[in-house]
């Protein structure tokens, strides 16, 4: 056997490290895609509100915690998780964590029904053109993001969220922020 | 004579038509959104392009790098826009500096690795030849062979 003993070496350690890789990978959640945008800059928007009264900017709220949560009359998994989404909102309401919905890919009439019916009294915007979902990297409601005082997404969750999971979110940065 | 000069006009024809095919063109809006939309994969679909996906999402997807390409974006900073909200994820064909391009890589790696090990062991791994038989094993062979074929009568 001519093969050098370092280069076999090398042989074994690389297929360790092939190996190893694929373990790592293979024991990810599909669930928590990592997009590009956690960890950056929220996308700035500006988008009419859902009841009307106007447009809403996300720098608007600038220095506070932000929810953003994207949904839909049409996904069975954001009726499912909205009493969560109620009872965190009257927890922190007139805090300074805000809560906002996106509406996905849904018509404003049928979004407004939903809003009603469900009893969301958090601030919603339109979305018609689907920008505010695609520059956050949306896959498909119900998907959850926690943007930081600084204005630095700091989480995203995908699926129905429930009120721990919520708080913990919310209660990270504002210790964050209180640091 | 004259047959020569109708070749050789017919192979002049056929480069010059060669060259004016090949010859680069600026493409138009429409070109570069299909370019760019086959190249990004559709978030909510298994394995289908932009281009070729019929749902929402791919068609918001398509509006927007069309309203890119009327803005004067470049196809690169297109792509960008889109990697920075989905990752290298959203690339049918992720490049291979990324974190991904292990996926092309490691193959590559392995096939390279055993191609190594075989022809280090084609090279090194011939049996030695066995050492020349001493007189008294020869003597011994002939002995058994006489033996044999006395015994075969």
């Amino acid at each position: 056997m001519i093969l050098s003993r370092a280069l076999r070496i090398a042989i074994v350690v690389a297929m360790l490290g092939l190996v190893v890789t694929l373990a790592l990978a293979f024991r990810r959640d599909p669930h928590d895609i990592r997009t590009g945008t956690v960890g950056k800059p929220a996308p700035a928007f500006t988008a009419e509100r859902l009841d009307g009264t106007g447009t809403l900017s996300l720098s608007d709220y600038t220095g506070k915690v932000v929810v953003v949560n994207f949904f839909a009359s049409w996904c069975l998994p954001c009726a499912q998780e909205n009493p969560a989404l109620v009872h965190v909102y009257e927890r922190y309401r007139g805090s300074d964590v805000v809560m906002l919905g996106v509406v996905y890919q849904e018509s404003r009439d049928s979004a407004r029904s939903y809003v009603k019916r469900m009893g969301m009294s958090w601030p919603a915007i339109a979305d018609d053109d689907g920008r505010v979902a695609l520059s956050y990297g949306v896959f498909g409601p119900p998907e959850t993001f926690f943007i930081g005082p600084d204005g630095v997404i700091a989480g995203r969750h995908i699926g129905p969220i429930d009120e721990t999971k919520l708080i913990a979110g919310i209660e990270a940065l504002r210790r964050e922020a209180t640091r | 004579m004259r047959t020569r000069v109708v070749i050789a006009a017919a192979l002049l024809a056929i480069a010059a038509a060669l060259v004016l095919a090949a010859r680069p063109h600026e493409a138009t809006a429409d070109e570069r959104v299909d370019r760019i939309t086959t190249e990004l994969r559709c978030p909510v679909c298994q394995g289908l392009s932009v281009k070729d996906s019929p749902s929402e999402t791919a068609r918001q997807m398509r509006d927007l790098v069309a309203e890119r390409v009327r803005e004067g974006k470049t196809d690169a900073e297109i792509g960008a826009e889109f990697r920075a909200a989905y990752g290298d994820w959203v690339l049918l064909s992720p490049p291979i500096t990324s974190w991904s391009g292990l996926v092309w890589l490691a193959p590559l790696a392995v096939v390279g690795a055993g191609f190594i090990l075989a022809s280090a062991r084609i090279r090194g791994g011939t049996p030695a030849r066995d050492a020349e038989p001493t007189a008294a094993q020869l003597a011994a062979l002939r002995e058994r062979v006489a033996r044999e074929e006395a015994a075969e009568g």
